[in-house]
């Protein structure tokens, strides 16, 4: 066994210096942008990465994405739950039937007490298993849940603090870990040294900071999704040219974030790029804290006309779209904003002198960025691209960089925290496939920290109103009338600079078949065979 | 010899500490609050307090020194602020892979420094010593992590013969010492060898072409002493300087590897060290550089022990 | 012995003796010395021409350094309107190198004078007190000393965060030990000299002695030395902003471009290279001149 796996994950780096070696064992090896192997506690860190590899692998959760399809919007489909409907009498109460017979990997079953032992680990503080380092991840991700209750060992009601409609989404966050393997330890840190779920992927080893190993879970639930691959090697490379220089020496079959740079030379040597729109916004998120410039409109809607976004999408070599706010245009939710944010650098220049900026009193605005990350794409040169273009109408930029682990927990504490040193906006790329996570969290003035990452202390009752008729509109057409709604008014007021959408490059080697990149922030990793 | 031996091992102890204290004071240096970067954003008062008791930052300073001291003692360097893991275990490992960085890097940089020097050394003046000399002062000269760029681009970009990052597909839990394993270390030891090859070389050849011009040599050469025999003279004149300087040039390698480590992805000390600091992980960087400071202070001793040994007329103090 | 070094430790053991009373003839003959010693006027003259370049660089740089345009990214050496080609941000390399000199130069440069100024004064104090105050310097000089430079460098800056004077002040403490010892035991040997003591028993004043007497035998040999720690700084300065502890973007230093254009390995490597070059060049030039100093000092040969 232990031989096998050295000559497996030997073969592609010796191709070229020694004859190939033959492997019984198909391994999929993925570079990460992270700088450590994300928390394997069942609810990870590092941003929506973390999910990608330590969450939907390793675990379900009561609804899921479907990331089946490369040309379809991504939709929410049953997970561990089968069905679900929300109590005709009340609407903060949601009831979820379970699916029967799906195991944990070590061998017990996921019941109605498994699933609400998770929802108390985030939820019940006075739970033996309630973590803080687990809530963290989790419930700035579903804002609304109370907590969860058995009915019978197969439905569990789930209690709202208000009615909203995007529970069953929130819920893909909260992943379903197995009691059994926790009461062994009853310590999360633990548990992460041998992590126990139901996903299609089982643990066989972690390596702190070097690489998270997993195989095929064959008794998997979903006959459909048991992975075709025997195992998967994920490695946290933070740095992109580490990781390039990795995958062309053989090391990986597979990158994420592709650095623009590198695609041509990729090519070149035979390893394909893929890319797909999804739905994701890179902006700078721009603080409306009292004495802050960006909390005056006329500042914040120059920023937005200040960036030629073209110039950015060249220098991703196009593998990102310009935007136009936190969803494109002909989006359900795009909802027609009076503002047009393209780029005018006089106009920019003329709401600047309005707001009493010039030549002789220039704008000084710090943001808070990152070296790398998730979703960030590549932060430093996009970001001094947009100092200079915004240099170019008088703004004067400062960054403070961090790195991306730091910079996604000071998201949290909101631009008002003296440790978030005086920023006036904060660089943190963002899904928008979730209402919740495209907006509620960023315009509901009760987001604000410690709750969520309303970073910028938006307190505008407008917001509130439409956001909490969107969360309480349970019909599809007229929730996305009322989302559109939101997101043009979010786009007049400037709540964000909106700068690019990302297309999600990856660099996979030819040996990899059967990839299908879904339109979203998690990929599938079952379907694919190694050649 | 043996007071000067005991009195330099007390020496040890005092340095020691204040090395300590060295490290824990980076705490006092660095702006905010060292659980800021971690602690959970609905963090509740009582969950702060507890974690500050479990860190002990609600101690007064002296008492948190001497906490950390008398555990460091016991070898408990304490818990990662960001991964909950301890200290040691994260270290443990980055040592090892370190040791195996640093072992090829000077089983190599020793060697070719030994018998560049000595070539130079010996025919001291001619135009062999002039190439060794300027490529010495090359090597000294040469920003190493730049070096290890240009060695990726040729070896593992353009010609794809090394990899050129990592410790191999198994991490370096699987490392083994064969050729699979191997070809990983090979750049970044080359890159880390250079300084240390260059400080041996101009080393060993100023004390061989020192103890050749010295007139009892010329004497002994001139009535008609073997090569060999010159050779011996050389090498037992010359040793206990070249080890000193190549033990010293060991503790440098360590500390100083971080450059290299960082543009080879090596996960070793330095790599752990550059983590660290930018996850604002103080626990993990006052454990990795409290190792690595007192490895250095260690081997120093060493090398003044074993130099005395060697030729008791020295008197380091 | 040779003395220039990566290292301050090496160095610092090979630190000159103190020459003792020197006169104005022998400055002269290590004038005249000097400039016969041609790779040493070279090397000179090319750190001079460098320093230059970097005061009056806003009137040599063709460009805006700042300033670049993303349709021009990444040109190759040589193409129209890009001498060295343009970086990953579409800014001239040329312009970018000759501005970056400055921050480079300052960094490589300010933490040995600043270490120079305060090693050089605790080191004289102590040699010249001897007794409790020398105890008292040098020991607390050795704890520093017990850090290898490197790490002590990045853990300071480590821990104070990234910035330009961050980087500086963690140099400088890097670099006090070494001089501190180098001054002190020349200081030791000076004092013990048969017309210090004269100077002293005549009723001098600690002042006067220290003024007439020390400063005029210490100082060179500590220049000297201090010279050979040029190198090593600038390969330490540029490290640090390297490894995102020195300079932030979008200024220009060599070590942060070579940083920044590391992506950039793939599709021009050798403007990549370029900052790492410069780097290399002006450590190379400060090695040959410290050993050129040195030898011309050396009134033995």
């Amino acid at each position: 066994m232990h031989t096998m796996k050295l000559l497996a994950g030997a073969f592609a780096a010796a191709q070229l210096l020694a004859p190939p070696l033959a492997s019984a064992q198909s391994v999929l090896r993925i570079g990460m942008t992270a700088a450590d192997v994300p928390a394997t506690t069942s609810q990870p860190d590092s941003g929506f990465e973390g999910n990608r590899f330590t969450g939907i692998t390793l675990f379900d959760g009561l609804t899921q994405w479907d990331l089946s399809s490369a040309d379809k919007p991504s939709v929410i489909i049953p997970g561990l739950a089968e069905s679900w409907t929300i109590d005709a009498k009340d609407n903060t109460k949601w009831i979820f039937r379970l699916r029967k017979g799906a195991k944990f990997h070590d061998g017990t079953d996921v019941n109605a007490d498994a699933v609400v032992f998770n929802f108390d680990k985030v939820l019940k503080k006075d739970a033996p298993q309630y973590d803080a380092k687990l809530v963290a991840q989790t419930t700035p991700r579903m804002p609304t849940v109370m907590g969860a209750r058995k009915i019978d060992d197969l439905t569990v009601e789930v209690q709202t603090s208000e009615p909203d409609s995007f529970v069953p989404i929130n819920l893909t966050n909260l992943f379903i870990a197995s009691p059994a393997a926790w009461a062994k330890t009853k310590n999360w840190a633990e548990f992460a040294k041998s992590p126990v779920g139901s996903g299609p992927w089982k643990f066989v080893r972690l390596v702190p900071r070097e690489r998270l190993e997993l195989e095929k879970n064959t008794g998997y639930w979903d006959a459909k999704r048991v992975p075709k691959t025997d195992r998967v090697v994920l490695i946290p490379m933070p740095d992109a040219s580490t990781r390039v220089n990795a995958l062309l020496s053989g090391q990986l079959d597979w990158i994420e974030a592709a650095p623009p740079d590198a695609v041509a030379q990729l090519k070149s040597r035979g390893f394909e790029i893929t890319s797909n729109p999804y739905p994701h916004t890179w902006p700078w998120q721009l603080s409306h804290v009292p004495g802050h410039p960006t909390a005056d409109i006329r500042v914040r809607q120059a920023m937005n006309l200040a960036i030629n976004r073209d110039e950015i999408v060249k220098l991703l070599g196009g593998y990102a779209a310009p935007a136009k706010g936190a969803v494109p245009p002909g989006h359900p939710w795009w909802g027609n904003p009076k503002f047009d944010i393209k780029y005018d650098p006089d106009q920019a220049k003329k709401l600047l002198a309005e707001a009493g900026y010039g030549p002789g009193k220039p704008l000084k605005v710090k943001v808070q960025i990152s070296q790398s990350g998730s979703g960030q794409m590549l932060p430093l040169p996009m970001n001094e691209l947009m100092q200079q273009q915004l240099k170019q109408v008088g703004i004067e930029v400062e960054f403070d960089v961090l790195v991306w682990e730091s910079l996604f927990n000071n998201w949290r504490i909101g631009a008002k925290d003296p440790k978030s040193n005086g920023a006036h906006a904060i660089n943190v790329s963002f899904a928008t496939q979730d209402p919740f996570f495209a907006f509620a969290r960023f315009y509901d003035s009760r987001m604000v920290a410690p709750r969520s990452v309303n970073w910028g202390w938006i307190q505008d009752p407008q917001f509130d109103k439409l956001v909490a008729d969107a969360r309480g509109t349970f019909g599809g057409k007229e929730r996305d009338a009322a989302l559109g709604r939101l997101h043009a008014y979010a786009v007049e007021q400037s709540s964000f600079l909106f700068v690019v959408h990302d297309t999600g490059p990856r660099a996979i080697s030819k040996r990899v078949t059967g990839y299908v990149q879904a339109k979203n922030w998690f990929q599938d990793l079952t379907p694919i065979v190694m050649k | 010899m043996l007071l000067y031996l005991v009195r330099r091992l007390l020496y040890v102890i005092p340095i020691g500490l204040a090395v300590s204290a060295i490290c824990f004071s980076l705490v006092f240096l660095a702006p905010g609050d060292p659980l800021s970067a971690v602690l959970p954003a609905d963090a509740s008062l009582e969950l702060i307090e507890k974690l500050k008791a479990d860190y002990g930052f609600d101690r007064p300073i002296p008492v948190q020194f001497g906490k950390w001291v008398a555990r460091a003692v016991q070898g408990d360097l304490g818990i990662s602020i960001a991964t909950g893991r301890p200290v040691n275990s994260e270290l443990a490992r980055a040592i090892s892979n370190t040791f195996v960085l640093a072992f090829f890097a000077c089983s190599f940089g020793f060697t070719l420094g030994l018998v560049l020097g000595f070539i130079a050394g010996y025919w001291n003046g001619t135009w062999l010593d002039k190439v060794v000399t300027s490529l010495a002062v090359a090597g000294v000269s040469v920003p190493h992590y730049w070096l290890g760029m240009v060695l990726v681009i040729i070896f593992s970009v353009f010609f794809n013969w090394l990899p050129a990052t990592g410790m191999g597909a198994g991490g370096s839990s699987e490392w083994a010492w064969d050729w699979e394993h191997l070809q990983f270390v090979i750049l970044p030891a080359v890159t880390l060898s250079v300084i240390p090859t260059a400080i041996i070389t101009r080393t060993v050849r100023a004390l061989v072409a020192d103890i050749l011009s010295r007139e009892f040599v010329t004497a002994l050469i001139a009535k008609g002493l073997s090569d060999r025999g010159v050779f011996w003279h050389v090498v037992k004149n010359a040793a206990p300087t070249a080890l000193a300087v190549m033990g010293i040039q060991l503790g440098y390698l360590l500390g100083g590897s971080i450059l290299v480590e960082t543009v080879f992805a090596w996960p070793g000390t330095g790599f752990l060290l550059s983590v660290a600091i930018f996850q604002r992980d103080l626990p993990l960087l006052q454990g990795t550089i409290l190792f690595l400071a007192l490895f250095f202070v260690f081997l120093n001793l060493l090398v003044d022990m074993v130099q005395t040994l060697l030729d008791p007329r020295i008197r380091r103090t | 012995m040779s003395a220039a070094a990566v290292d301050v430790r090496e160095a610092a053991s090979a630190a000159p003796a103190a020459q003792f009373a020197p006169t104005q003839g022998y400055w002269r003959s290590v004038f005249s010395r000097l400039m016969r010693d041609k790779v040493t006027v070279i090397c000179a003259l090319v750190i001079l021409a460098l320093i230059l370049m970097a005061v009056f660089a806003p009137w040599i740089a063709p460009e805006d350094p700042l300033k670049g345009s993303v349709m021009k990214r990444l040109r190759p050496i040589g193409s129209e309107g890009y001498p060295l080609g343009s970086d990953e941000l579409g800014r001239d390399m040329l312009s970018r190198l000759i501005f970056g000199a400055r921050l480079s130069l300052v960094m490589g440069i300010v933490p040995v004078l600043c270490a120079l100024g305060i090693g050089g004064l605790l080191g004289i104090t102590a040699g010249f007190h001897g007794g409790r105050v020398n105890t008292a310097i040098m020991r607390t000089v050795d704890v520093f000393y017990a850090f290898p430079s490197v790490l002590l460098a990045v853990a300071i800056s480590g821990a104070l965060g990234a910035g330009i004077t961050n980087a500086i002040l963690s140099l400088t403490i890097v670099f006090i030990p070494p001089i501190a010892r180098v001054a002190e035991s020349v200081t030791t040997q000076v004092r013990a000299l048969d017309y210090v003591e004269a100077a002293r028993a005549s009723g001098a004043g600690n002042f006067t002695i220290i003024r007439v007497h020390i400063l005029g035998n210490v100082m060179g040999p500590v220049f000297v030395y201090a010279t050979s720690l040029l190198s090593v700084c600038m390969i330490l300065a540029a490290g640090l902003s390297f490894l995102g502890l020195g300079t932030k973007p979008p200024l220009p230093e060599w070590g942060l471009m070579l940083n920044t254009l590391r992506t950039a390995i793939f599709q021009n490597p050798w403007v990549a290279a370029l900052p790492g070059l410069m780097i290399f060049l002006v450590s190379f030039c400060f090695n040959l001149l410290s050993d050129g100093v040195r030898s011309a000092m050396d009134v033995t040969r």
